[in-house]
């Protein structure tokens, strides 16, 4: 079949939904659409910096490109650059598969005091993503709010001493303001007891290795339930771990209350089984699940979608991943939905061949292709170093410079 | 020679390798690539050498496309007497304890019931700095090389 499909975003959904489409029938025009110069989205911004092997899909990603024939049109962004409408005439089907990059907000008093930071904004600037803000100063003491991996992977790249992130793709900038940034103690602070905390408990070992700190485990409490013992053995496992200057410290049942301080964090209010208390902070930083940015009138597409559950908005147009789900579920689950959404997407296109496709891109200016993105990417290794696996170009200047460029300046 | 391709995975490394080793024998053998998730033991047979390719997740548990297959295994009073099977790992050492643990237990669940293991089980690290099929390509070959060396010396 000769159709034409539109992917808005070239995260891990978009691209296994593109996987999924071009395995099913090779015939297909499947474009990736990105509001960055950039493929792979979270792949890329989100796996932390020392989960290269996690990003190892990329290869798998790549091949879509170089191989299944899909195309990239990069620092294209739907809603600005060109009309979702527009996308929608040009192409037989379009899938919605724009994530959800904003932090969901700690809707307490004194959630908006300076020292509040969300898990988004920050992984953002650690793995220096374009779009990113400067890294915050978190004086001696933050507090992590969250028991999901996200808060876990935060936790764990605060914590690592410089030897401990070799190997890994974190810029100088990152690596400079994580070397200078002198913790004293890190709280991480959970809502649910710790057998239903959010984290896997690999994750929870993976922190028995930490060599800087010292890790406590306060109340996590007991439970008859397999899955529920899991996570409280990873625990306990770390219980006592290390006798470095970093004194981690785990506590769960904790409610937020408010945030406490003048005009920057002094703590966090919280209510747990023993009564109310101020758990010290000089920082909050929340990891509590995200939103949509309100990009793409998300909220009203999936209001007014006709069969949700399915991932169809409307005729012809489609959702997949964070976008359609919500800030739910890994990589894997991303994948095995993509196959399903393709399937049932082909089940019912009508291709129409008078459609433009791709012509529509042809007036805007700096796309990237995926040719640029290849220089993009063999600019990024070209400088890296025994200590890092890549350095990314940290802005999109850059980004959008050696795109274009065959040799750049080292 | 009859040769199946059998994959278990979450993220799709192991089914893109299975597809390159599928490719790398196809112009030699009749190859076919297969999802444990769609693979019933019962379905395995002598005359097909079964080239199995499996990650591993969780504390060293099977892929999740393995899951299924595996109970199935266990649950079913298979014979799997007469099958040949080479098994090939997908891991990442950062995982250090469990590293590749979840073809290792895959290997032994086909063991149990009684097929025959050929060649050694090679892994692949995803934190190291080799390509999957560049570990696998030459270990599957000489898998082939050396069963035919046998077949017509036998
Ligand atoms: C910090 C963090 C760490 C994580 N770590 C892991 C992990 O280690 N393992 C794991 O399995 N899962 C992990 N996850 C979960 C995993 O990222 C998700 O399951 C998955 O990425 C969802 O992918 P997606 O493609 O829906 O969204 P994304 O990866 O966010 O991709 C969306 C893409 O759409 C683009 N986009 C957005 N709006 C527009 C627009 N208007 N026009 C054009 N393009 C647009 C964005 O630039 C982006 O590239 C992590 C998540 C986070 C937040
Ligand atoms: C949550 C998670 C847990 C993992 N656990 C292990 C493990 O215990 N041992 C190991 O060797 N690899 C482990 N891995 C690494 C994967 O097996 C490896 O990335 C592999 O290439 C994935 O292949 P697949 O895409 O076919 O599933 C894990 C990966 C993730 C994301």
């Amino acid at each position: 079949m000769a159709g034409k499909i539109a992917i808005v975003g070239a995260g891990p959904s978009g691209c296994y939904v593109a996987q999924a489409f071009l395995k099913a029938d090779p015939g297909l025009e499947v474009d990736l659409i990105d509001a960055l110069p950039v493929p792979f989205g979270l792949v890329r911004y989100g796996v932390a910096a020392d989960h290269q092997g996690t990003k190892g899909v990329m290869r798998q990603f790549a091949r879509i490109f170089e191989r299944q024939g899909a195309r990239f049109f990069g620092n294209v962004h739907i809603g600005r650059d060109v009309t979702l409408k527009a996308l929608r005439e040009a192409y037989d089907a379009v899938v919605l598969a724009a994530g959800l990059c904003e932090d969901r907000r700690l809707s307490i008093p004194g959630g908006d005091l300076p020292g509040v930071h969300g898990a988004a904004a920050l992984t953002r600037a650690l793995h220096e993503h374009p779009q990113a803000g400067a890294l915050p100063a978190l004086g001696p003491h933050p507090l992590i709010l969250g028991n999901g991996n996200v808060a876990i992977d935060l936790l764990r790249l605060l914590c690592k001493t410089s030897e401990e992130l070799n190997g890994t793709d974190l810029g100088p900038g990152p690596s400079a303001w994580l070397a200078g940034n002198a913790f004293e103690a890190i709280t991480i602070v959970g809502r649910s007891p710790a057998a239903r905390a959010k984290f896997d408990p690999v994750m929870i070992r993976e922190l028995g290795k930490l060599g800087n700190v010292s890790i406590k485990v306060e109340g996590a409490g007991r439970s008859e339930e397999p899955e529920e013992q899991k996570r409280l053995e990873a625990l306990a496992a770390i219980d006592g771990h290390g006798s470095g200057p970093l004194k981690v410290t785990f506590r769960f049942e904790l409610r937020p209350l408010s945030v406490e301080g003048k005009d920057r964090v002094a703590g966090l209010r919280v209510e747990g089984p023993n009564g109310e208390e101020t758990v010290r902070a000089s920082s909050v930083l929340t990891a509590i699940g995200f939103d949509s940015n309100g990009d793409l009138d998300r909220a009203t597409l999936l209001d007014e979608a006709g069969e949700r559950e399915a991932g169809k908005l409307a005729d012809g147009l489609f959702a997949a991943g964070w976008f359609r789900r919500g800030p739910r579920g890994t990589i894997p689950d991303s994948r095995t939905e993509a196959q399903a959404t393709a399937a049932a997407i082909l089940e019912e296109m009508a291709p129409d061949p008078a459609r433009a496709g791709p012509a529509i891109f042809h007036k805007l200016e700096n796309v990237v292709d995926y040719a640029g993105w290849q220089r993009i990417d063999a600019a990024e290794l070209a400088r890296s170093t025994p200590e890092r696996c890549r350095q990314k170009l940290p802005s999109t200047g850059e980004l959008l410079r050696a795109a274009t460029q065959q040799d750049i300046d080292q | 020679m009859k040769i199946c391709v059998l994959y278990g995975t979450e993220t799709g490394n192991a089914e893109m390798l299975a597809e390159d080793i599928q490719s790398a024998l196809e112009d030699d053998h009749d190859v076919t690539c297969r999802n444990l998730a769609d693979t019933d033991p019962a379905a395995l047979d002598g005359e097909t050498f079964h080239v199995v390719v499996c990650s591993t997740y969780g504390d060293g548990d099977l892929p999740a496309s393995a899951q299924p297959f595996a109970d199935r295994l266990e649950d079913g009073a298979h014979d799997l007497s007469g099958v040949r099977f080479a098994i090939f790992g997908l891991g990442d050492a950062e995982y250090d304890e469990t590293f590749t643990q979840g073809s290792e237990k895959l290997a032994a669940k086909f063991k149990a019931r009684g097929a025959t293991q050929i060649g050694a089980r090679l892994t692949h690290d995803a934190s190291g700095d080799d390509l999957p099929e560049d570990i696998a390509l030459p270990w599957i070959t000489d898998i082939l090389a050396n069963m035919s060396v046998e077949q017509e010396e036998g």
